[in-house]
């Protein structure tokens, strides 16, 4: 298990891609974080809460997580590399839940150095218009673990998903067409008067929101408690390497 | 070492590998021969467990390769020469490799040696050629030190001085002890290189023997060259042989020197040449695939 997830581990390192994202998700994380302290107004910026919105665009790097962890597993399809990773692992069970962790951590990865970018960029920033950086230990951990979870499970359920539909551009337009557009469509469905069911609560989009719903408020509309959203997500993650290791166990790699 | 017993595949309506069975001893090199879509690669694959058989064993060291204790480090294969993210330098995808396959890192720089790698190892590998993508393949194969080594089509894109490279390297790997079971359509190059041949043809066994041995089951051929080159045609056609052309001679297959040139003298041609001509893998190969298709 430690070999198999040492290897993958060292396919993430040793590819351009993922400097790639890092620089787009750094350079989108500052884009936002520069705009948001130079043009909103001192007010706006004053405050543990305000501050705590602008340290919130690091949940980009949920996407760029997801999108990660579907370049990790639709790679290896697309290079043919999946033919030298079975033969050097040929349990394909510890294949899928290797890539699943490796995912995982890289997630966790991705928001680290998201965060601290923004974080270093508040305090750099914020003295510069005469604004005191009064953030608060446990609501920027609080919103760290939220981004944390919710990153990492998207990794691992982007990984799945490669290892399952294997095509990288079908599984990637996929994806994004069920973020988009199919996810709030069937939302849509499920909350008409025709149907009323807050069933569309647990959709993966709908969960991560849930995630990042503040404790005093889920009671106000129709989120999942942060818990239950993250229990829900990992959920979908489940169903997803599921679906991956019986695809890949019964495919013949040609 | 190898052992493939009643094997059967199917894909969809074609059979691809039909109730094929032959084993591989150690310290031998075996080229596996057929034409394209023979049932080789499929072959190969089911052996190391990348593709599911519909019925039959394929066995190395009397295990299916999934359930060998290391099989990285047991068995090392060369399967295509697509299988790098081109993006990842050549020392780095042997690490990734190592690593999961429990060999030593020690061992990367060592077979980069081994296969004359160590000046691009820190390139990526879309900038490598085809014959050094052949030669980094060969070099992951040989990653785990393993006794024995499936292969296939490792000739592809070498150029012949990579071939003989080759050649040679897969004779000292077999002196060492290992098996080694070559897939290839280069058939002079296999010639050179093996012990004994499997020749298949549309997913079965069409013969399995040392060159030599097959190579007496099929005719010889001699060729011959005459100013009157219509009227020995003739001739030697009315005697039952079997004549072709080949440029201004003719080759008459089925036939011994001493019976081409008895049966030319009797009606007084004047040879220019009388040749017997040895019989290549190529011919026995032909014979065997081409009769079976029939």
């Amino acid at each position: 298990m430690i070999a198999a997830l040492s290897s993958e581990w060292l396919k993430i390192r040793t590819t351009r891609t993922i400097f790639w994202l890092l620089f787009a998700l750094a350079a989108i994380v500052t884009l936002f974080t520069v705009a948001g302290i130079l043009t909103n107004n001192k007010e706006s910026l004053t405050g543990a809460s305000n501050q705590l919105d602008l340290i919130g665009i690091g949940v980009l790097s949920v996407l760029i997580a997801l999108i990660m962890g579907l370049i990790v597993s639709t790679g290896e399809f697309r290079h043919g590399t999946i033919t030298p990773t079975l033969l050097s692992t040929p349990s394909r069970p510890l294949v899928v839940i290797s890539k699943a962790i490796a995912a995982v951590l890289l997630g966790v990865t991705l928001v680290a150095f998201a965060e601290v970018l923004v974080i270093a960029e508040m305090a750099a920033l914020l003295p510069l218009r005469g604004i005191d950086f009064t953030l608060q230990g446990g609501d920027v951990a609080r919103l760290l673990i939220r981004i944390l979870a919710a990153s990492a499970i998207w990794a691992g359920i982007g990984s799945a998903l490669g290892l399952a539909f294997r095509n990288q551009i079908g599984t990637f337009v996929g994806c994004f067409a069920w973020l988009f557009f199919a996810e709030p469509l069937v939302q849509g469905i499920l909350g008409s008067h025709w149907i009323n069911s807050d069933a569309g609560r647990f959709l993966p989009l709908s969960s991560t929101g849930s995630i990042f719903n503040s404790a005093n408020d889920n009671s106000a509309n129709d989120m999942l408690s942060p818990w239950a959203g993250a229990a829900t997500l990992s959920g979908w993650m489940l169903l997803a390497t599921i679906v991956a290791l019986v695809l890949l166990s019964r495919r013949d790699v040609s | 070492m190898i052992e493939i017993s009643g094997l059967r595949k199917r894909y969809g309506k074609t059979l691809a590998v039909d109730d094929l069975s032959f084993a591989v001893e150690p310290g031998r090199v075996v080229g596996f021969l057929g034409p394209n879509g023979a049932g080789k690669t499929t072959t190969l694959r089911i052996l190391l467990g990348l593709v599911h058989a519909n019925a039959g064993q394929a066995t190395i060291l009397g295990k299916n390769y999934s359930q060998l204790e290391r099989p990285f480090c047991q068995v090392g294969a060369v399967l295509e020469a697509s299988g790098f993210h081109p993006g990842r330098k050549a020392r780095n995808h042997l690490r990734v490799l190592a690593r999961a396959g429990h060999a030593p890192e020690k061992r990367v720089d060592e077979v980069l040696a081994q296969v004359g790698l160590e000046g691009a190892a820190k390139k990526r590998v879309g900038g490598y050629s085809l014959g050094m993508r052949q030669r980094l393949a060969l070099a992951s194969a040989l990653l785990g030190d393993p006794g024995v080594l499936i292969l296939d089509e490792p000739a592809n894109g070498l150029d012949p001085e990579g071939i003989r490279w080759l050649r040679d390297f897969l004779r000292a790997l077999a002196e060492e002890g290992r098996a080694v079971l070559i897939s290839s359509h280069v058939l002079a190059e296999v010639e050179q290189t093996v012990d004994e041949v499997v020749i298949i043809n549309k997913g079965k066994l069409v013969a399995h023997g040392s060159v030599e041995e097959l190579k007496r089951g099929v005719d010889g051929r001699v060729r011959v060259s005459s100013p009157q080159g219509k009227e020995l045609e003739q001739e030697l056609a009315k005697a039952g042989f079997e004549v072709s052309k080949d440029g201004d001679a003719l080759l008459v297959a089925g036939a011994t020197s001493a019976q081409v040139g008895e049966l030319a003298a009797k009606s007084s041609f004047v040879l220019h040449e009388l040749t017997p001509v040895a019989t290549q893998l190529e011919d026995v190969f032909f014979e065997l695939t081409s009769e079976e298709q029939k």
